[in-house]
């Protein structure tokens, strides 16, 4: 009997303590970084301290545990609020009614004027999916002290003087470029980068978008200037061997000299090793082509079956503010997509956006931009490719039939 | 042919013997050292692509505080415990009953339930995650200890009553007559008859049980969403980067996740040798 009286008892407090800490918000995150997941705890900390009433519940998991787990809960128990990346990637959830519209955050916040560079990105057919915390720019990581050694004083700029710089590097025993594609993304930079620069942003978006088939002589052209890097030996040995942070290490102990990569690798340099690296954007190939870049968008998105809405409303509206923003980006060593924000001082930060300022437009990123099948097949051919360069027929016929199967025939 | 003592073996051999054992052995063991070595060493260290040399600091008191200060990794060991043993004391208990059934009653249709119980084993548990995750919501146990420990006694239960039934059937059937001649029931002689007789085999399948529900990941990551809910398994990955990873970390954290089932091993050693074996001969 007494069990009974105890259970009773419990049962009660705990139908009080749920009413007491009713609001409670729960976020899935995929921000298992190290950096990305102290920015995440920060900006959880300062919504807890700004809403005291909200309790907020958040649950980390490491990104490919993440895509397995959010196909689950996003239909069953689900969160009210998650991260995820704009672009092809969001639209792909959102078609499948699983993401609540939010064009009413970004109008009561005025979002449409603070975050212009993002609006694409975050909206299907006109409506808001997701509000963006951060975003950055993708760009050759170099070492000064290694180019100097092989006596480049200047950053190239253009693709004569990166085919320069290769041979110079190249001469003085120094492999230009370390690239790890185990993890096939790193080779689809490469791709995205050379299709922007010599076909420019309109192809390429419809390439994404299954539009143009890969047999295409345009995209042939992007393959004839990449096979120009890797008979010139610009890409380190066995990089199918490698993960991108695999590959690191041949910069760090200089037998190469530049990465095509992205800000969340700076703090994996070591501290002598960071002093001397800097920055340049993917120089220029075709002059005519305007500039433009990938920029891969990382947001907040409420699921729809979601139970606690209006509180995750608030804290996408306070994620969006710019103060909020500043922070968050610089712990991430990315960019504040509200233009209100500050941008960190860093150089490479500072770097990433007056390169981005000054673009004709922006990109998500290969397998952000494109179907999720199509992006796999692609990658595969892209690393296959980067090994043997002769077999880009068929390569590219077999990207092409995937494309086929997945947007139909052209 | 039996395997002799290498001190009878001639000379030649025994060396030779000497020779290969520590080099295999060394060899056998490259990936656990290479965990306990990046669990020594500095973030630094890996990203200069020093793997196997010596560290340019010694970590292993650093990386272990990290562990446990960055990752709830406490609650994540406690959350392993509450999920894997009841689990083994469900699925052992269900399959010794099962097992005594097959093995003592010859009843038509007992080879039948036996093939399933054994098919079960066959299924790729991955093509049952979206009926089962349906599942656990109905029954309201979705994102609770009690989803994972149901859905592992269920889906251990197979292979444990495969096990349980022919560790039985080898049993002299004589006792279970002569007990059946002293008038003792039937639930008597399951427990103070055979029960005793198959204590091996039950150290051995809960070593087994204890390092695969353990060890698993899937089910956890279906049915578990709450970070205070989850498993060591689960609760590591997220050590684990979209982009960056701290290897060292997670060699660490790998290394207190792998330390209950070898000392589970150890415990039950004597019983899982002699559990595995018993019976394999007749004599």
């Amino acid at each position: 009997m007494n069990f009974f009286k105890t259970a009773v008892c419990a049962a009660a407090l705990t139908a009080m303590a749920a009413s007491v800490s009713a609001r409670e918000l729960v976020i899935n995150a995929n921000t298992s970084d190290p950096a990305q997941r102290q920015a995440m705890e920060e900006l959880v900390a300062s919504f807890e301290s700004e809403y005291p009433e909200i309790e907020v519940v958040f649950n980390l998991y490491d990104h490919e545990a993440f895509k397995t787990a959010m196909r689950n809960f996003l239909v069953s128990d689900a969160p009210d609020l998650i991260t995820w990346n704009a672009g092809n990637r969001m639209r792909v959830f959102v078609e499948l009614g699983l993401f609540e519209d939010v064009t009413d955050v970004w109008e009561a916040e005025g979002l449409y004027e603070s975050m212009p560079a993002v609006i694409g990105a975050s909206s299907v057919d006109g409506r808001q999916y997701g509000v963006p915390y951060a975003y950055y720019a993708w760009g050759l990581y170099y070492r000064r002290d290694l180019f100097e050694q092989a006596g480049i004083t200047e950053a190239p700029t253009n693709w004569e003087e990166f085919m320069e710089v290769g041979a110079q590097l190249n001469e003085a025993g120094i492999t230009p470029v370390t690239i790890g594609t185990r993890n096939l993304w790193p080779a689809a930079g490469w791709f995205d980068f050379l299709n922007l620069r010599i076909n420019g942003a309109e192809f390429h978006a419809e390439l994404m978008d299954g539009e143009v088939a890969y047999t295409d002589d345009r995209v042939r052209a992007v393959f004839d200037a990449w096979a120009e890097l890797v008979e010139a030996d610009f890409f380190i040995d066995n990089h199918p061997g490698y993960s991108f942070q695999e590959a690191l290490p041949f910069m760090n102990q200089g037998d190469a000299a530049m990465y095509l990569l992205a800000p969340f690798i700076v703090s994996m340099f070591p501290e002598d090793v960071l002093e001397n690296v800097d920055w340049f954007p993917f120089p220029i190939i075709d002059p005519e082509v305007g500039i433009y870049e990938d920029a891969p968008t990382d947001s907040f998105h409420i699921p729809v079956n979601a139970t606690n809405k209006d509180d995750a409303r608030l804290f996408l509206a306070f994620a969006a503010r710019a103060d909020v923003q500043t922070e968050t980006a610089a712990t991430l060593d990315m960019l504040p997509p509200n233009i209100n924000a500050t941008v960190a001082e860093d150089r490479f930060t500072q770097g990433g956006f007056a390169q981005l300022s000054r673009a004709d437009g922006i990109m998500q990123f290969y397998d952000r931009d494109t179907d999720p099948a199509l992006a796999r097949v692609g990658m595969q051919g892209f690393q296959e490719f980067m090994q043997n360069p002769d077999r880009i027929d068929e390569i590219l016929e077999r990207i092409e039939a995937e494309r086929a199967r997945i947007y139909g025939e052209l | 042919m039996y395997p002799r003592p290498i001190q009878d073996a001639p000379r030649s051999r025994q060396i030779m013997y000497k020779v290969a054992l520590p080099i295999s052995l060394i060899i056998w063991l490259l990936p656990m050292i290479a965990i306990v070595a990046t669990a020594g060493r500095s973030l630094s260290d890996l990203n200069f692509g020093n793997y196997w040399g010596i560290p340019t600091e010694w970590a292993f008191v650093d990386n272990f505080t990290e562990v446990f200060n960055s990752s709830s990794i406490g609650i994540y060991l406690i959350n392993s415990f509450i999920i894997t043993v009841p689990s083994i004391i469900g699925a052992l208990f269900l399959s010794t009953l099962a097992g005594a059934g097959l093995a003592l009653y010859r009843f038509r249709g007992r080879y039948l339930i036996l093939a399933l119980f054994i098919a079960g084993n066959f299924v790729p548990f991955q093509i049952l995650m979206i009926p089962v995750r349906q599942l656990t919501l109905d029954l309201g146990v979705y994102d609770t200890y009690w989803g994972v420990i149901l859905f592992q006694i269920a889906f251990q239960t197979g292979f444990c009553t495969f096990f349980m039934r022919n560790f039985i059937a080898d049993l002299p059937f004589e006792l279970v007559e002569a007990a059946r001649a002293e008038g003792v029931s039937e639930w008597q002689i399951l427990i103070h008859v055979i029960v005793p007789l198959v204590r091996p085999a039950l150290a051995a399948l809960a070593v087994l049980q204890f390092t695969f529900i353990w060890n698993d990941f899937f089910w956890p990551l279906i049915l578990i969403q709450s970070d205070d809910l989850r498993p060591i398994t689960l609760g590591l990955t997220t050590l684990k980067g979209q982009y960056i990873s701290s290897f060292n970390l997670l060699a660490a954290g790998s290394l207190i996740a792998a330390l209950p089932p070898v000392m589970m091993f150890f415990a039950m050693q004597r019983h899982f040798i002699a559990g595995l074996t018993l019976g394999a001969s007749k004599g």
